[in-house]
């Protein structure tokens, strides 16, 4: 945090994305000729700082990890702040669109991300981090093949006590069934949710849970995932949202859904598709999955892959970052991942 | 990242802060004192739990202690701290609805910081109607201070309070064998006074030793047998620490009413910066602010007088 750094430090270069609060430009530092990802970040008039914007310095801040996107510098100015990150090619949404064969990836790479999106998130959770808003566009990837997570103005942290939370958070695709519920006491299993949403997406190139609205989206998760009973969840009852109208659906196999996956990473998604957050597994011990036995230095060979590192990721680098047309409402423009 | 800890001040921020000022140090205490009992005020009207406004209280004493006092107004700075917290935590307040709260605690129709002796005041809505104008004006600062305070602490608003540390030590010690809420209230008692003291606790002490001296203060007030053994060592605190904690907690009262009678203005409401200079000329001494530069260069005498503290403070810092 150098309070001596100039915006001018910073050759702007083309814009790369935009949002409700944000522009993401990509940068030059004209002293070392690094390239950084600007987001710059208007001050509301009404509002001052924007609370994300506090969030997200002050949590990246702290958060240095191979795959989390890193903050270089903030840059504070009378009417706007500028946060200075590392340089990701595009984001996850961008690459299955252009990679993808439908958006599809293929196994080897969707388990080298998997276990880059698994480590992320087990840093930020033993730093007692919840990112709360992981979704495809969120997760950021180089020409190296690296996958970092970016975005972190839903991040907060948690401690003790543990303080009801907004259940306004992670886009409703991905959104845990707890927190559809209208549980305010979640922790570090909405983002394992998430990340399970996001496996199934690399396979198929297709959300897993393409929900329109709060309702609709916990039919939809429920459809695939056997509607609960306060059976088969203790305290179901309790949540704000339990309806004892819900029509009831017995529980699918997801390898019938997605015959994509093989039996190990089946069996991995669904102990992150646990409907109860207490069942879900832990990153920590999801990264420990027999599915990643044959993933060999994951970070080495990603790098060394040549489909991934002969040609840059992003051909069209105009549209590398918000490129995607959000289709469900957002507390977040796609501006870019960062 | 530590989320049970928090940044505490260095001995040398805390002297500069002292030496540094050109506000005589119970001028600076009386300032330190009321702004966070109006932030606290503040809080209780805006219907903000207690967590929030305690760290309120935590960053504005943070951003004291690298930014000079007079450099904005103080209720300037303690809407801003309030606002900030509020905005980043679960119950944001809008900034219209602090600048109301603000209007009616600084008018006379308050009886924030008025003798208690005097009749109270009558309610007189035109003393806190907010003209739209005075309204822009009051958010435009409250903006600025906040980027101001974002600035000064590099952004990191992070407070951890030792209040569930309390209850949850004092859970291990079977509450002392008397009534749970008894000497819980009077614990958090403690801990929220001390978020006055003039001696910055929260930024000279971790949650936990701080915690510990209010259980011991709390058990000492009410009769509790505290164990025979030095419990505090289990709860990382060594007894040094412990007693310079139950005294400074302890010591609260007795200094805010000595500041009551060095600073009389303290009995008629919210104090300002305006009401500091006014008492700085009363005592003769200089009414500049210390940091205004033309003012420094009028003052030959000043400045060397500065110079040599500079260099006392860096021969302080080299030993």
């Amino acid at each position: 945090m150098d309070g001596k750094r100039q915006q001018s430090s910073f050759q702007q270069l083309e814009k790369l994305g935009e949002g409700t609060y944000a522009t993401v430009f990509k940068g030059r530092n004209r002293e070392t000729g690094e390239l950084v990802a600007l987001k710059e970040i208007h001050l509301d008039s009404e509002e001052g700082t924007p609370s994300t914007a506090i969030r997200e310095i002050s949590l990246m801040k702290e958060l240095k990890h191979e795959n989390i996107v890193a903050l270089h510098d903030v840059i504070h100015t009378e009417n706007k702040l500028m946060l200075v990150f590392e340089f990701m090619d595009g984001d996850l949404k961008k690459y299955m669109d252009t990679h993808g064969d439908r958006g599809a990836l293929k196994p080897h790479v969707i388990k080298s991300f998997m276990y880059q999106l698994l480590k992320g998130i087990d840093f930020c959770h033993k730093n007692r981090v919840l990112h709360r808003d992981l979704k495809p566009q969120n997760l950021l990837i180089n020409s190296k093949g690296s996958l970092k997570l970016g975005d972190f103005g839903l991040a907060r942290a948690f401690g003790i006590p543990v303080n009801t939370f907004s259940n306004e958070v992670v886009t409703l695709w991905y959104r845990a069934p707890d927190v559809l519920l209208g549980s305010r006491t979640y922790n570090t299993s909405i983002d394992i949710w998430s990340a399970g949403c996001i496996m199934a997406e690399m396979y198929t190139g297709r959300p897993l849970f393409p929900g329109t609205t709060n309702e609709d989206q916990i039919v939809r998760i429920f459809r695939i995932m056997g509607t609960p009973t306060a059976n088969t969840w203790p305290g179901l009852t309790q949540f704000p949202e339990y309806k004892t109208n819900w029509q009831m659906y017995a529980t699918q196999n997801l390898s019938s859904i997605l015959p994509q996956i093989d039996q190990l990473g089946i069996d991995l998604l669904s102990r992150m598709l646990q409907l109860r957050p207490e069942l879900r597994i832990s990153a920590h011990d999801a990264l420990k999955h027999p599915w990643f036995r044959d993933l060999l230095v994951p970070q080495q060979q990603a790098q060394q892959a040549p489909h991934l590192s002969q040609q840059p990721i992003m051909q069209q680098p105009q549209q590398q970052h918000g490129g995607y047309q959000q289709t469900v409402p957002s507390q977040q423009g796609p501006y870019g991942g960062y | 990242m530590s989320h049970m800890s928090n940044p505490l001040a260095t001995p040398r921020q805390l002297y500069q802060r002292r030496s540094f000022s050109s506000l005589p140090s119970e001028l600076q205490d009386a300032i330190f004192f009321a702004t966070q009992c109006l932030t606290q005020a503040a809080g209780v009207l805006l219907k903000l739990p207690q967590s929030a406004t305690a760290q309120a209280n935590v960053l504005l004493a943070r951003y004291w202690l690298v930014e000079p006092f007079m450099s904005h107004e103080f209720s300037d700075i303690s809407a801003a701290s309030i606002y900030l917290v509020a905005k980043v935590g679960p119950s944001p307040r809008s900034p219209r609805h602090v600048s109301n709260v603000y209007a009616y605690l600084l008018s006379t129709s308050s009886s924030f910081f008025r003798s208690p002796s005097l009749p109270p005041p009558s309610n007189n809505p035109s003393s806190y109607y907010l003209s739209d104008s005075a309204y822009q004006s009051f958010h435009n600062r409250i903006l600025a201070a906040e980027a101001r305070i974002l600035y000064a602490l590099s952004f990191n608003t992070h407070v951890s309070l030792p209040h569930p540390l309390a209850v949850t030590y004092l859970q291990t010690l079977d509450f002392l064998y008397v009534r749970k809420e008894k000497i819980s209230k009077r614990a958090l008692a403690y801990l929220n006074t001390s978020l006055l003291s003039p001696q910055m606790l929260y930024l000279t002490s971790q949650p936990n030793a701080l915690a510990v001296a209010a259980i011991y203060n709390a058990a000492k007030d009410i009769g509790a047998k505290m164990p025979e053994c030095e419990w505090w060592e289990v709860f990382d605190v060594d007894r040094e620490e412990l007693g310079f904690l139950v005294v400074a907690m302890r010591s609260l009262e007795g200094s805010a009413r000595k500041m009551r009678e060095d600073v009389p203005a303290m009995t008629e409401g919210m104090i300002t910066r305006k009401t500091i200079e006014d008492e700085m000329k009363r005592r003769g001494l200089y009414a500049g602010n210390g940091y205004d530069m033309d003012s420094k260069a009028l003052d030959p005498e000043a400045e060397m007088a500065r110079q040599m503290d500079e260099k006392m403070a860096a021969m302080e810092a080299a030993r």
